[in-house]
């Protein structure tokens, strides 16, 4: 009790002001979020009793053995012309649950409501999808709250850089979307963009950042034009663009745009690793020899070498495992399930390795470009 | 010639001329971590086993993979190790929880016109396996944060054998806090990179932005970015400490022998 009256009387005013600040953004956001149903068009109705009225057990064709489950659902609606009104709802769920699930009380579901039961002394209606913000909200909060208890500082700048790339993401979609302007020709400047508001931030301005700035543009681009070219002399063979879900456009263009901002995040890092030990060997001896500095460089680029492509590997890869499930158990062959699912996310965490593997010596020669010019400055 | 194929052999060139051993040796984990996954979605076919376990065996066997066949064993790599697995076990219980409750289970209305023709009522409980997804594409990241974080420390160790474990804690949370922002934007961006066609999708469909926050996959992948980013920020002081008792317990134990 001594030891945290003794880190309050410790906090700066400044400090103090922070955390009032962010306290009230927290409780301020969830109370928007657990009580914002007016803010929607669509109505919301809040699950006040649900009962199972009954339960059978099918056999598809395949023999997969499953539980269906009939839930009666009475929900209060909670926005609308009807608020407040009570609403009998059906709800079907599965064990599997890969398209359904379970209700109990306290969900909160979007519902529509049957036009001709209004007025009716029982409205009823059916589910149309669940109200997952708060969840969003809540674990976002977790996030930056676990990100400032360990980080502090550190951790402060990593979830402020997010925001600005979430908000730098949405507007250059928009600019897309609005202007017809060319996906690569937008996601090259957003990559130039993500890469310098996001190494300045964190490593602040300094020479160590700008080599760190044109290693990460110059791995980036290289890793993308091999790529491309690998896929047009191959012409294409062996992707499966078919298994790219949601396309409303060329998908080709969209899934370059993705190789490009995909391993941007890992090229970073390799690049400002590289930057950051070749500048601390420098300042630490002057006059170390070049050799010296690639030798001890290239032993750290080897070391992060293997973990930086499998953080990506599994960053990609792990995605499509409900997806190879779903075909497996549907009896569908190993090969095509494989080709099919996992076509497109092999290809990026190898474009992207490439990328990693490519940043080191580019890191490195940089690096000691600039180095150089330090020190024949001196 | 397929693609994949040829994006291979240039990644397996560029590992050997750049990193010679080590790069093969990086070449090949990859390789056995893509074994363990099919094969423990293999296993998660069979309704009677519990993919959340199953996750957790086949995540202990690709950090055993990552950590000790690319690095050697030894006492950074153990440490390491042991805060992994803690980790995971938390996380999972979290990750679970927080699928459960947002029902981001499966797959959304986006995608299912597509897979209409197969059968959904499988046996397989897809909310465990949701939170299979979550953790699997986080350990990657983990067991990279939890070796950056014990190597370090062990050279602090070496030049200050007299440090006590309070300050190795300390030390070791420092240095956690210099990778930490890397790392969130490294899976941060590999995320965003795999989900581009879902953004566009959104933007071209005009959802409006209630929509789009509480549809289903949407949900997922943002949930994923945070819950992944949790996994990074609880490794720190999960490493740094588990690393600073058994530095200290060891000097204790050749102090008295």
């Amino acid at each position: 009790m001594k030891a945290l009256i003794k880190t309050f009387k410790q906090l700066t005013y400044k400090q103090i002001i922070f955390y009032i600040l962010l306290l009230l953004s927290v409780v301020g956001s969830l109370v928007f979020v657990y009580n914002n149903y007016a803010f929607y068009d669509r109505p919301i109705a809040k699950v006040i009793e649900s009962q199972t009225e009954e339960t059978t057990n099918v056999t598809d064709q395949y023999g997969n053995e499953d539980t269906m489950t009939i839930q009666n659902i009475t929900a209060e609606l909670k926005n609308g012309e009807q608020k407040k009104e009570h609403i009998q709802l059906k709800n079907e769920y599965s064990i599997t649950g890969a398209y359904d699930q379970p209700l109990e009380t306290g969900n909160e579901l979007f519902v529509s409501i049957d036009k001709d039961s209004v007025g009716e002394k029982q409205l009823t209606g059916s589910i149309t999808d669940i109200k997952r913000d708060k969840y969003i909200v809540v674990t976002a909060w977790i996030f930056i709250l676990v990100l400032l208890l360990v980080g502090k500082r550190q951790g402060l700048f990593a979830s402020v850089s997010l925001a600005i790339n979430l908000i730098i993401l949405s507007y250059a979609l928009d600019l897309n979307v609005k202007t017809g302007m060319n996906l690569l020709w937008i996601a090259a400047v957003t990559v130039i963009l993500f890469t310098v508001i996001s190494l300045l931030l964190v490593n602040g301005f300094n020479e160590k950042t700008y080599a760190a700035i044109l290693a990460t543009l110059l791995g980036t681009f290289s890793s993308l034009l091999i790529t491309y070219i690998a896929m047009t002399l191959t012409s294409d063979t062996g992707l499966h663009y078919e298994e790219m879900q949601f396309l409303t456009r060329p998908y080709r263009l969209v899934f370059l745009a993705g190789l490009f901002i995909g391993s941007l995040g890992a090229v970073m890092d390799v690049a400002i690793t590289m930057s950051s030990a070749i500048f601390e060997l420098y300042e630490k001896d002057h006059h170390i020899s070049v050799k010296a500095l690639k030798t001890s460089a290239l032993d750290i680029g080897k070391d992060i070498m293997g973990t930086m492509t499998n953080i990506l590997f599994f960053a990609y890869i792990s995605g499509s495992m409900p997806m190879l499930i779903l075909y497996l158990k549907n009896y569908s062959p190993l090969g095509f399930t494989l080709s099919m699912n996992l076509s497109l996310e092999l290809a990026r965490a190898l474009a992207g390795g490439i990328g990693i593997v490519l940043t080191i010596p580019i890191g490195l020669y940089i690096s000691i470009f600039f180095v150089n010019r330090k020190r024949a400055k001196l | 010639m397929n693609v994949l194929l040829l994006l291979a052999i240039i990644l397996f060139v560029l590992m050997i001329v750049i990193g010679g051993r080590k790069g093969a040796r990086s070449f090949i984990s990859l390789f056995l971590n893509f074994l363990v996954v099919m094969f423990a979605v293999w296993i998660m076919t069979d309704p009677h086993t519990n993919p959340i376990i199953l996750t957790i065996i086949a995540c202990t066997i690709i950090s055993s993979i990552n950590l000790f066949y690319i690095n050697q064993v030894n006492s950074k790599t153990i440490t390491a190790f042991i805060a992994t697995i803690v980790t995971i076990i938390i996380l999972i219980i979290f990750i679970y929880i927080i699928t459960k409750k947002a029902m981001i289970q499966g797959f959304g209305e986006e995608e299912v016109d597509e897979i209409s023709i197969f059968s959904l009522y499988l046996g397989v409980d897809f909310v465990k396996v949701g939170a299979a997804v979550i953790i699997m594409s986080t350990i990657g990241a983990i067991t990279d944060v939890s070796i950056s974080i014990t190597s370090p420390m062990r050279e602090v160790f070496r030049h200050h054998p007299n440090i006590s474990q309070k300050d190795l804690f300390f030390s070791g949370l420092t240095i956690g806090r210099d990778i930490l922002g890397s790392n969130t934007n490294t899976l941060f961006f590999a995320f965003i990179g795999g989900y581009m066609g879902l953004l566009l999708w959104f933007k071209d469909l005009s959802y409006s932005f209630g929509q789009i926050a509480n549809s289903k996959v949407f949900s997922a992948e943002m949930i994923t970015i945070f819950c992944a980013g949790i996994g990074i920020a609880l490794i720190v002081p999960i490493a740094a400490w588990i690393n600073a008792f058994y530095l200290v317990k060891r000097r204790e134990k050749a102090n008295t022998t």
